[in-house]
């Protein structure tokens, strides 16, 4: 059976209820659903690399800025996200240090890797491992929003222990920083169209079938 | 499909890949099966049994958890004869008063706003849809669903209580109050209505309507 992109066919899908229409109808909105129809995300790629770059552009300060500042009578001293992770390590919360870590530093760094091969793939016309890339790809959308936790941690800390001068946290610049960094990575995300991948694939398939 | 067959191609005989644009022969789907991309392997559609039902009754169950959940406190820190409680809303009040107004709008939005938009959206979509009545911003409401759907954050806000209840283990009394339990009910109502919506039904339902 012989295998073919339903672009080259003539049919372009709506991008939000996913009904097929035909090619002519590029650019026009969708009769269903309202949203503009294209054969391809716009800009995808060129939209990916920009929220990608700002993104690690912010990963910097929510790195290096304190995130929040937990005073106990009277002392205490801003803390970073890694410092955070340092102090639970200090009171031997080694499973709670590992989520928070890989929440905070892991992901978004193998969310920025992951999403440059994806965009690398396209760019230069790799076609191997394309099914797992889709998987990567699809990892890399389901776990962006996990990075949220520390903002909510940060949060949660600041409203609970307001206890004047006995224990009061504060949230700190760094949050926002963060904050940016892993917004721009799930924009980028949904930025991406995963069919540039595939769209390859079928003419690699006429030359060595 | 062979060449012959691509040219009379028929609306409706076919289905396209949203993941990877392989065009693909139409095919009956039994309610509870689902259908995955032969090439990509990702999920084309997921046929629930009665999703219409299930979605309005779990996004109404979902309603009535949102407000406990938002009004009672979450955790309750004693220590020393001094207790502070805590919801959603002081922890984005929280931030704002340590100067971080996105972060605070941030919280607000995906821990208060989006979550009730969603049920709302759904419930409103499904009580329509149910009652095959013509109703304005149908599809509108499937559409602000479908775009916010990513955005509400409450499972992600859940473990970082989690967190908070070990980071103070050692410095103060943590004990969960009835916002907690709220919560928890709240959370699993809306992720079950996430994996109840079937969107193609939905969809389909949606433009009969409209044409009707």
């Amino acid at each position: 059976m012989k295998q073919h992109s339903a672009l080259t066919q003539g049919i372009i899908l709506c991008h939000c209820c996913k009904k097929p229409a035909p090619i002519q109808d590029d650019k026009t909105t969708c009769p269903r659903c309202g949203t503009r129809l294209h054969r391809r995300k716009p800009h995808s790629i060129a939209y990916t690399w920009a929220l990608l770059l700002a993104s690690m552009i912010m990963l910097l300060p929510a790195n290096l800025l304190p995130i929040m500042t937990f005073r106990s009578l009277g002392q205490g001293d801003p803390a970073t996200i890694m410092q955070g992770v340092m102090q639970l390590l200090d009171h031997g919360l080694l499973g709670i240090a590992f989520v928070v870590l890989a929440a905070s530093i892991i992901i978004p760094i193998l969310k920025i890797v992951g999403l440059i091969i994806l965009l690398l793939t396209v760019q230069l016309g790799w076609t191997t491992n394309m099914r797992q890339k889709m998987l990567m790809y699809h990892f890399v959308e389901w776990i962006g929003r996990w990075s949220m936790l520390d903002i909510f941690v940060v949060a949660i800390l600041a409203a609970i222990v307001q206890l004047g001068n006995l224990a009061s946290v504060t949230g700190n610049t760094g949050a926002t920083a963060f904050a940016a960094a892993v917004i721009f990575t799930m924009l980028a995300a949904n930025c991406f169209d995963t069919r540039l991948i595939w769209d390859k694939h079928l003419e690699q398939l006429e030359v060595f079938p | 499909m062979t060449d012959k067959e691509i040219v009379s191609l028929q609306p409706g005989k076919y289905w396209v890949c949203p993941e990877c644009d392989l065009l693909l022969n139409r095919r009956a789907i039994p309610d509870r099966h689902e259908a995955h991309c032969p090439r990509c392997q990702s999920l084309l559609i997921s046929s629930k049994h009665h999703s219409i039902e299930w979605t309005l009754a779990l996004a109404v169950a979902g309603l009535i958890l949102f407000f406990p959940a938002n009004i009672f406190p979450i955790l309750t820190l004693q220590t020393l004869g001094l207790s502070q409680s805590e919801t959603i809303f002081t922890s984005v009040m929280a931030l704002y008063n340590s100067q971080l107004f996105m972060v605070s709008a941030l919280v607000l939005m995906s821990a208060i706003i989006v979550p009730f938009m969603k049920l709302i959206l759904l419930a409103y979509l499904s009580t329509c849809l149910l009652m095959h009545k013509r109703a304005p911003l149908l599809a509108w409401s499937m559409r602000s669903y479908q775009q916010l759907d990513s955005w509400g954050m409450l499972e992600i806000y859940m473990l970082g209580i989690l967190v908070s209840i070990v980071k103070l283990i050692d410095v103060a009394d943590v004990t969960p109050g009835i916002g907690l339990y709220s919560l928890t009910g709240l959370i699993i109502m809306t992720l079950l209505t996430s994996t109840q919506l079937d969107s193609h039904r939905f969809w389909r339902r949606i433009e009969q309507l409209e044409k009707k």
